[in-house]
């Protein structure tokens, strides 16, 4: 078993922030997969103030962890996957409440987001908070730029993918009781698409940014590097999807299951990298 | 013309092109030498081509401003990024301090076919250097000092490291981690007159346990050269590689002789004799040249913009899911009940599909 880090003061913060976005789940669990399927139960949305409380309590929560963390070791939430894995907590967390509290009318699809945001909850439990150096290349104003419209993009692309989620879970009779209080799959399928075309603008950005920011950096703004080649496998399968959806119309399922194949690929992008290429980035070390 | 432009204007073919662009991309991973350029330049061309003809002919795209100005601008880039790689310029070059910047030591050169930069015509002097490591042997920043021209016959200094390139003519230096020790040697022949150089050693402390190298005077066997160091570097805490604040110790082995060197020794070889001047350092740079960069840069931020517009006039009023009714069926059980029969569930669904959600 590994041993407590004592001095990662941050800890108890995170603990405290993913406690949060727990009950948030349990209680959205709750009250749409039991509660609402239940025959005759009685339509009950006084569940949603409780989870938007938790999640933007969780939200805030996850910013005291990260500004403990950084005023320890002395960097923003750039390096390990630790931090990554923290800072994407935060920044998703942050979008879906905004979604949350804003479209009333999707709410249940947080069946779906939290779920989602959960696999990165249980992996950051699993990983020891090692500090990590700060490499010289990332004092640079456009690497918060870069990461802050990755944050975006991902969260956006979150929503997009909770929405296409309920309309595949939807398809199945059984468990479209559970989201009989959200509006037909040909509107969540246009929201779902909204949300992704937001997604890719801010993808785009997100990859101009990182651009500049690695001409500066390392002396080239594109290298085929483990992040640039997926992130551009990305967009480009994003890309694809929008304009097979606009050009062919394709089936609604159809066009949840290519949200949830470019989230796959988002999701790889940001998390998988580390896996296979030691320096995500070229010249990190 | 439309009959030519129609085919090429095939949304299918802009899938194809992106299926082939992905392909490519994947096969580009890591930049392999096995890999040629045409598996990016290919889809590239198909896919310009296929939005030059839609923007040509479709009307989708040319009647509404934005989405063309991102079309135009996705083009654009395109169009840039090749140019950019037909005349890009990329080099290395280590440059001992209080040496002018010369393109005589460049390595590792890619020049593209149209590359026609002013490289000779740069001109700069390179001063000392330092570079922070934190506990563990962690490089921090680096500060390398640089004198330019001023435009007024004399110099100014500027400091340049890391992400803070010395811009020159359009070229880019940038610090790198290769960087190192260089002893100034004096060749004193029996006959002839004397000559100053260095003996770059090894990367500093990249091969701290591996400074080492050889010369060859004229006419002479090979002498070895051992650089023993006393930077302060240590793994236990911070310190900081300042090539002023070193102290060298050369040690000279020709002919099974070996002979330590501190600055201002001299020791005589075959042919002659050679003087151990001072020890100085090298600072490795990257140069990159790309005409194109800003151009890249203004043309792809047009283009977000543009999409971004596009968006916004398409979509931007998100109220509508304010107003959007939901699935759920008032039933004879009470308002807000559900029928618990599959079919009811049904049937409210098929009455929602009649609702239709208007672009705005």
């Amino acid at each position: 078993m590994n041993e407590i880090n004592t001095t990662a003061t941050e800890l108890p913060w995170l603990w405290a922030g993913l406690s949060a976005y727990a009950l948030a789940t349990v209680i959205v669990v709750r009250a749409v997969l039991i509660r609402g399927a239940a025959a005759g139960a009685a339509i009950n949305r006084s569940y949603e103030n409780q989870v938007f409380l938790l999640l933007v309590s969780g939200v805030v929560l996850l910013a005291a962890a990260l500004a403990e963390r950084w005023m320890r070791i002395g960097h923003g939430p750039f390096v390990n996957l630790f931090e990554l894995l923290m800072s994407q907590l935060f920044s998703l967390g942050v979008i879906f409440s905004i979604t949350y509290w804003r479209f009333p009318v999707i709410r249940p699809s947080a069946v779906v987001a939290l779920p989602l945001m959960w696999i990165l909850g249980i992996w950051i439990l699993l990983l020891q908070p090692v500090d990590a150096a700060f490499p010289p290349t990332y004092s640079n104003n456009w690497l918060w730029v870069h990461v802050g419209f990755g944050k975006i993009f991902l969260g956006l692309c979150m929503v997009g993918t909770a929405l296409a989620g309920t309309i595949l879970l939807r398809s199945n009779p059984r468990l479209a009781l559970w989201f009989r209080h959200m509006p037909a799959d040909t509107i969540l399928d246009h929201f779902a698409w909204r949300f992704m075309l937001l997604a890719f603008v801010f993808h785009s950005l997100m990859l101009v940014a990182g651009a500049v920011w690695a001409q500066d950096a390392w002396g080239r703004y594109w290298s085929w590097d483990a992040l640039e080649t997926s992130s551009f496998l990305t967009w480009l399968a994003l890309g694809g999807a929008i304009h097979a959806r606009l050009a062919y119309r394709i089936p609604i399922r159809a066009g949840a299951i290519f949200i949830c194949v470019v989230f796959v690929l988002a999701f790889l992008t940001y998390f998988g990298a580390p896996f296979y290429s030691q320096a995500a980035h070229k010249g990190v070390i | 013309m439309s009959a030519l432009f129609r085919p090429l204007s095939s949304l299918r073919l802009t899938l194809v092109g992106m299926i082939l662009l992905a392909i490519g991309a994947a096969l580009s991973y890591g930049n392999p030498d096995s890999t040629p350029i045409w598996v990016l330049v290919v889809p590239m061309a198909l896919l310009a081509v296929n939005l030059l003809a839609a923007i040509i002919i479709n009307p989708r795209i040319h009647r509404r401003g934005s989405l063309l100005v991102f079309h135009l601008a996705l083009l654009g880039v395109v169009c840039l990024a090749a140019i950019g790689c037909l005349t890009r310029f990329e080099a290395h070059v280590e440059l001992l301090q209080d040496t002018a910047f010369s393109t005589d030591g460049l390595f590792d050169l890619h020049k593209g076919p149209w590359h026609s930069g002013d490289l000779e015509h740069v001109t700069f002097v390179q001063g000392p250097y330092t570079v922070d490591y934190a506990a563990g042997m962690v490089r921090g920043p680096t500060r390398s000092e640089v004198r330019v021209p001023d435009g007024r016959g004399g110099w100014e200094t500027r400091e340049i490291g890391d992400d803070k390139p010395l811009v020159l003519n359009g070229y880019r230096f940038y610090t790198s981690f290769n960087k190192g020790f260089a002893p100034i040697l004096t060749w004193i022949p029996e006959h002839g007159q004397p000559e100053t150089g260095s003996v770059h050693m090894p990367a500093y402390p990249l091969f701290e346990f591996k400074q080492d190298n050889s010369w060859t005077p004229p006419g002479g066997p090979e002498i070895k050269f051992w650089l023993r160091l006393a930077t302060g570097m240590t793994d236990k805490e911070a310190w900081v590689l300042d090539g002023r604040k070193t102290q060298g110790v050369l040690v000279v082995n020709t002919g099974g002789e070996r002979v330590e060197l501190k600055p201002g020794d001299t020791v005589k070889v075959a042919g002659g004799a050679l003087r151990y001047e001072r020890l100085s350092t090298w600072m490795g740079y990257k140069i990159f040249y790309d005409p194109t960069l800003h151009w890249l840069f203004v043309t792809a931020i047009i283009g977000v913009l543009g999409l971004f517009t596009h968006f916004w006039q398409k979509f931007g009023n998100w109220s509508v899911l304010d107003k959007v009714p939901s699935a759920s069926i008032p039933l004879p059980g009470g308002e807000g009940k559900v029928n618990p029969s599959p079919s009811g569930i049904r049937v409210g669904m098929r009455e929602i599909e009649h609702y239709s959600l208007r672009e705005q």
